[in-house]
């Protein structure tokens, strides 16, 4: 934007600060006011204010050793209790935040308290749109359109779309191609670890060890996590499968019973027993917060509280489903078992769920 | 409202006028029980025939504080008081030994307070509900955890108990008011819940976890309250709640400050 | 031969004359180091972000060099005892080693999430200094969506760091994305398992999370972030209106030495205010929580804050359901579509295009550089302060079960405050701010008329009590002054216009002025080239 020539308009008389003006000047800025914080050197306040910047630099220093010494000295790993194991981050933190707070703190008082007061002014003058720029970068384009002449050969235009368009899907193939999994076969969104549970082929409910439960192990008003008792039944490749197991007193399983057949449930009790699915119907956290005098079942995540005495159908917070019943029955040898999959699909809703 | 392991939690002022009336109650209650016992001491001494020492110092106790509720016979008042028959001495002393019961008042649930009895009485109390109906004790001993393993007790206490408690027994909300305490509590009184399954806690029976898994899970509950946090202040061991008031009350506002110093004229 | 000798003081400059013989970067340099930035205490919260940013590099640099996001499980065998046998993933077993069994491995991961956290934060505030002085208005609006954008890819990248040590949180959280996910309609299904590579959690999906947030999503948020930084350069700072400022120029220090020493000072500050909170509050306990477990959960799962507020929205959201029947299937619109996608949808949506909303409201469709005062345009205010109750409201629902445990409400009373309180306060919200500006403004103007309050009271003749008001400028008979608004500050107290002794501004407070020297308006009114020395030199 400088008419100068290079080098050649600088008065040879000009030093220090008249070049550091001229070539702000050159900038489009203009230092209207540049005074120096103490025009006489060596004062007492300054030599105060050059003692608390030095003294923070310091103390910066003296915490960066205090944190090498504490990185070194003090023990890693885990024991129980108070001991000096766990000091070791909180020490480790405040010296790390007292060596950088020292730096900092000293170069922004230096800033602040040594460096001239300054006020510039810059000019906007760059960012006024310039019309003659315009039309002749207009002009440019517009030939370089022109050198195309895509307007004049119909045949290179179409060749060009419909030979490029492909192009754009093959770079896009690979990634939707590999990660595209279908999630209808096999049909994971209706079937758990439960599938494939008849009558005549139970599958057994067991602990997370594996080991399998007899009705009585769980205490009346009490409700224990049970899984499909088949290879890795209990792993998170089963995510869906988990139960609540949950022993009803006898008033409130009557009350169940009762309300069974309203939901068709009907049959899926072993006595006093009940199996809820543990995935909660709205957002898939295990449902698991049992109030045994109550009968509800509340979800950590968003609040769904179901009824167990009526068939956990929803009675409070975002849930709109039911938690899926499994159909339970004691087997010869007295161990609780399924005697089929979820009628219905378990946890959060999705388009295709009727 | 940090104080994880805090004594019990003070009741709202909005409710001390309830709670005023409930301590009334009680008192009146108190007061018509001890007259009933003066006034019917042949009847006391009638049916406490074949109980123990203990058994007849609680039911004195009991007959005073807790059957008017619960009836004279442990049985229940409709309405009132559910039956104490095969709760057993660990219902009782987690209940009286933690200042549950006597109830304060109507409220959500009961909660932890300053006991009314000690927990020797309580026991006592204790002694005569398992002589009147049976039903589960704790086993002897203060300590009930040095036996447990701390790594099997976790996984037990995530499967079992943190969806109501918390992951770091800190407590948590139920519905409607009611909410699972931050277990701040001995030995005996966790076992105690466990076994008998207080308010809307579900009842773990020894059948269900043995006294073994049991003993894990105190180990594992008792290690976590008295572990220093190794990553500085545990803020409440309560998740990204309080992390999110730290880094806008501390962090941001810390920053601001340092901004208008920064901008501001030396 | 005789060796030449090197003159090392001659050195520098030799070698910046080599440089500029090959670049010629001698006048790009200086128009550099010339740059005028304004100063203001709010122009420096996008900065806190843009550090804490730094801070995340690095500190998640050193995490990376010890973490394995496998979902291989394996049995825990560090020095954690309560873990101890327990089988675990390899993601969460490492996650656990950085914390215990590295040397000073648990500072550095509870840094690289409090940096996450105030980076979120200071993004959040820099974007309320911006939205509330219209500094996004023409010609800013492009970086006005740069900045949105990088509110959402931060959003993006800090769930995905949240989800990677597959703790029972970040499990928990995970199988909420895939609810999420499958929500979503027609192709929600499609979506979550190719995600997921199958059904949920699977074993590809920390893998996939792991290079999106170490190699995808932080080269996004830089590429955007330099984007960002070369508009503001390109575009130079707004500024406050003021004594010699115009919507021309731009009045400040040069970016060297003052402007860059201030920042380099300013990331020191944020650099160790992060360290203190790594050090000093222990944040993501990891060890507390165990391995995730599709069947366990914990009271109080929630995700960071800045994903809160969806959260929030979730806990809020009636239990409604749209089911209908066609083609002899049924289909479902679950309830975590509306709160998850569809108001996410529009909260991007809609901050992006606000400042063409705006300006079509208007009908500006001028440049402006200089900044405007909350009050002076209140219906922007009072939107911007409905926006923000709306968020809070949903962010405090997304902690309700914590509020309704520690202050003994009742959990579901907390959930219907939300569902009533979303739909009431964002309008009180307006209506109050929009009072508040209006009155703000009207003081303001009383001011420049009538003068400052003196606290003065005089007796008339007559009996009546009034206060003596001291005008801004030369006064009228009936003592009212013909000042116009000048879009700044109006003085309001006597000493801000030097009664009493003149003061400087100091941090809290006005601090007296050392006597002896003279007080100077901010601004010389000299655009013309006077002279003005350092005073060391010599003449």
């Amino acid at each position: 934007m400088s008419t100068h020539e290079p080098g050649a308009d600088l008065d040879p008389g000009m030093t220090g600060f008249d070049l550091v003006r001229e070539g702000a000047r050159r900038d489009g800025v203009e230092i209207v006011h540049y005074a120096p914080k103490f025009p006489v050197p060596g004062t007492r306040r300054e030599r105060r204010i050059e003692r608390t910047i030095a003294s923070m630099f310091l103390l910066a220093g003296a915490a960066a050793t205090a944190f090498v010494v504490i990185y070194i000295v003090l023990p890693v790993g885990y024991s129980p209790g108070y001991n000096s194991h766990k000091w070791m981050t909180p020490l480790l933190g405040l010296t790390l935040g007292l060596t950088l707070l020292g730096i900092g703190m000293a170069i922004i008082t230096w800033q602040k308290k040594l460096f001239p007061d300054e006020i510039a002014v810059q000019s906007r003058h760059d960012q006024i749109p310039n019309e003659a720029e315009r039309t002749l970068t207009g002009a440019t384009m517009l030939n370089m359109v022109e050198e195309l002449g895509i307007k004049r050969r119909p045949l290179l235009r179409r060749a060009a779309l419909a030979g490029l368009a492909p192009v754009g899907i093959l770079a896009a193939a690979p990634i939707i191609g590999g990660l595209l999994k279908d999630p209808h076969h096999p049909d994971i969104l209706f079937h758990t670890g439960f599938a494939g549970a008849t009558k005549d082929n139970p599958i057994r409910l067991v602990r997370d060890d594996g080991s399998p439960i007899r009705p009585e192990e769980v205490s009346v008003g009490g409700q224990m996590t049970a899984y499909p008792g088949i290879p890795d039944g209990s792993s998170v490749k089963y995510a869906d499968s988990s139960a609540l197991l949950i022993r009803l007193r006898a008033d409130d399983a009557l009350t169940l019973q009762v309300n069974l057949h309203s939901r068709g449930n009907e049959g899926r009790m072993a006595g006093d027993l009940v199996a809820y699915s543990k995935i909660c119907t709205h957002a898939g956290c295990p449902a698991s917060l049992y109030e045994q005098q109550t009968n509800r079942l509340l979800c950590p995540c968003h609040q769904s509280q179901f009824l167990i005495t009526n068939n956990a159908e929803p009675i409070f917070g975002p849930a709109t489903r039911k938690l899926p019943m499994l159909p339970i029955s004691v087997d010869d040898e007295g161990y609780v078992v399924a005697v089929s999959d979820y009628t219905e699909p378990v946890g959060p809703g999705f388009w295709e769920r009727p | 409202m940090f104080s994880r392991f805090g004594p019990a939690r003070r009741p709202p002022s909005r409710l001390r006028r309830r709670l005023a009336a409930g301590a009334r109650l009680v008192a009146a209650l108190t007061l018509v029980g001890g007259l009933y016992t003066a006034f019917a001491p042949a009847a006391v001494a009638e049916d406490s025939s074949g109980l123990s020492p203990a058994a007849q110092q609680g039911k004195g106790y009991f007959d005073q504080t807790c059957a008017s509720c619960h009836g004279s016979n442990a049985q229940g008042v409709p309405g009132k008081g559910p039956s104490l028959i095969g709760v057993g001495s660990a219902a009782v002393e987690f209940q009286v030994g933690s200042g549950r019961m006597p109830l304060a008042g109507q409220a959500a649930q009961a909660e932890k307070k300053k006991a009314l009895y000690n927990l020797d009485q309580a026991r006592d109390i204790g002694a005569y509900i398992e002589a009147v109906g049976g039903g589960p004790q704790i086993p002897e001993g203060d300590d009930l955890h040095s036996k447990g393993d701390a790594a099997r007790g976790g996984e037990l206490f995530r499967v079992n108990c943190a969806a109501c408690h918390q992951f770091a027994a800190a407590g948590g909300a139920l519905s409607s008011g009611k909410f699972a305490p931050a277990i701040a509590a001995t030995d005996r009184e966790i076992y105690g819940a466990m076994l008998s399954g207080p308010q809307n806690m579900p009842v773990f029976g020894d059948n269900q976890l043995t006294p073994q898994d049991k003993a894990d899970i105190i180990a594992y509950i008792q290690n976590l309250r008295s572990d220093q946090d190794p990553g500085g202040w545990g803020i409440g061991r309560l998740g990204p709640v309080p992390e999110a008031l730290v880094i806008f009350l501390v962090g941001l506002v810390a920053l601001i400050f340092a901004t208008l110093w920064i901008a501001g004229k030396s | 031969m005789k060796r030449r000798k090197v003159d090392v003081a001659a050195l520098p400059a030799a070698t910046a004359r080599q440089i500029d013989d090959r670049f010629q970067v001698a006048t790009p340099l200086r128009r550099m180091f010339n740059k005028v930035f304004p100063d203001h205490w709010s122009f420096l919260l996008g900065e806190i972000a843009l550090y804490s940013f730094i801070v995340l590099l690095l500190t998640g640099t050193f995490i990376a060099l010890f973490f394995d996001p496998s979902a291989k499980e394996v049995e825990y065998s560090g020095s954690y005892t309560p873990l101890k046998g327990v089988v675990m993933s390899q993601a969460y077993n490492t996650a656990l080693n950085i914390s215990f069994d590295v040397r000073g491995g648990l500072v550095m991961r509870q840094m690289h999430h409090w940096a996450a956290l105030l980076f979120m934060a200071a993004i959040i505030v820099h974007m309320f200094r911006v939205f509330f002085t219209g500094a996004f208005r023409k010609p800013r609006e492009a970086n006005w969506i740069v900045g949105v954008s990088l509110f959402w890819l931060g959003f993006l990248e800090g769930f995905c760091g949240y989800g990677l040590p597959d703790d029972a949180l970040s499990g928990t959280g995970l199988r909420i994305a895939s609810a999420i996910t499958l929500s979503i309609p027609v192709v929600g299904t499609w979506v979550t398992t190719s995600l997921f590579g199958g059904e949920f959690p699977g074993d590809v999906i920390l893998d996939r999370m792991y290079i999106a947030h170490v190699l995808l999503v932080p080269a996004i948020i830089l590429g955007l972030i330099t984007v960002h930084m070369a508009l503001l350069v390109k575009q130079k700072h707004t500024q406050w209106p003021g004594p010699g400022r115009t919507n021309h120029n731009v009045v400040g220090v040069r970016m060297f030495p003052g402007f860059a020493a201030k920042g380099g000072g300013f990331f020191m500050i944020v650099f160790s205010v992060i360290a203190f909170l790594g050090g000093l509050f222990q944040i993501n306990p990891i060890w507390l929580f165990g391995p995730y477990k599709a069947s366990v959960v914990s009271a109080a799962s929630q995700p960071d804050w800045y994903v809160m507020f969806l959260d929030g929205s979730t806990r809020l959201m009636p239990a409604w359901e749209l089911r209908w029947h066609m083609f002899g299937h049924g289909y479902t619109l679950p309830p975590i579509l509306w709160p998850t996608v569809v108001l996410p949808g529009i909260l991007t949506v809609l901050p992006l295009f606000y400042p063409f909303i705006e300006a079509r409201f208007t009908r500006d469709k001028t440049a402006h550089h200089l900044l405007q005062r909350p009050r002076d345009v209140p219906t922007r205010s009072a939107l911007g302060a409905m926006a923000i109750t709306f968020y809070m409201v949903l962010f405090l629902s997304g902690g309700n079960d914590v509020i309704a445990d520690k202050f003994n409400i009742s959990l579901n009373a907390t959930t219907w405050f939300g569902r009533i309180g979303i739909l009431v306060l964002p309008p009180l919200a307006y209506y109050v701010t929009h009072r508040i500006c209006l009155g703000l403004q009207q003081h303001d103007r009383e001011v420049l008329v009538h003068g400052i309050e003196t606290g003065i009271l005089r007796r008339s003749v007559d009996g009546r009590f009034y206060e003596v008001h001291q005008p801004l400028a030369a006064a009228d008979d009936h003592g009212h002054a013909e000042l116009d608004y000048a879009g700044w500050v109006v003085p309001k107290k006597m000493n801000r216009v030097g009664a009493l002794m003149p003061s400087v501004r100091g941090f809290f407070r006005p601090i007296e002025q050392p006597p002896g020297q003279p007080t100077e308006a901010p601004v010389s009114p000299a655009p013309d080239r006077e002279e003005i020395g350092t005073g060391t030199r010599q003449r």
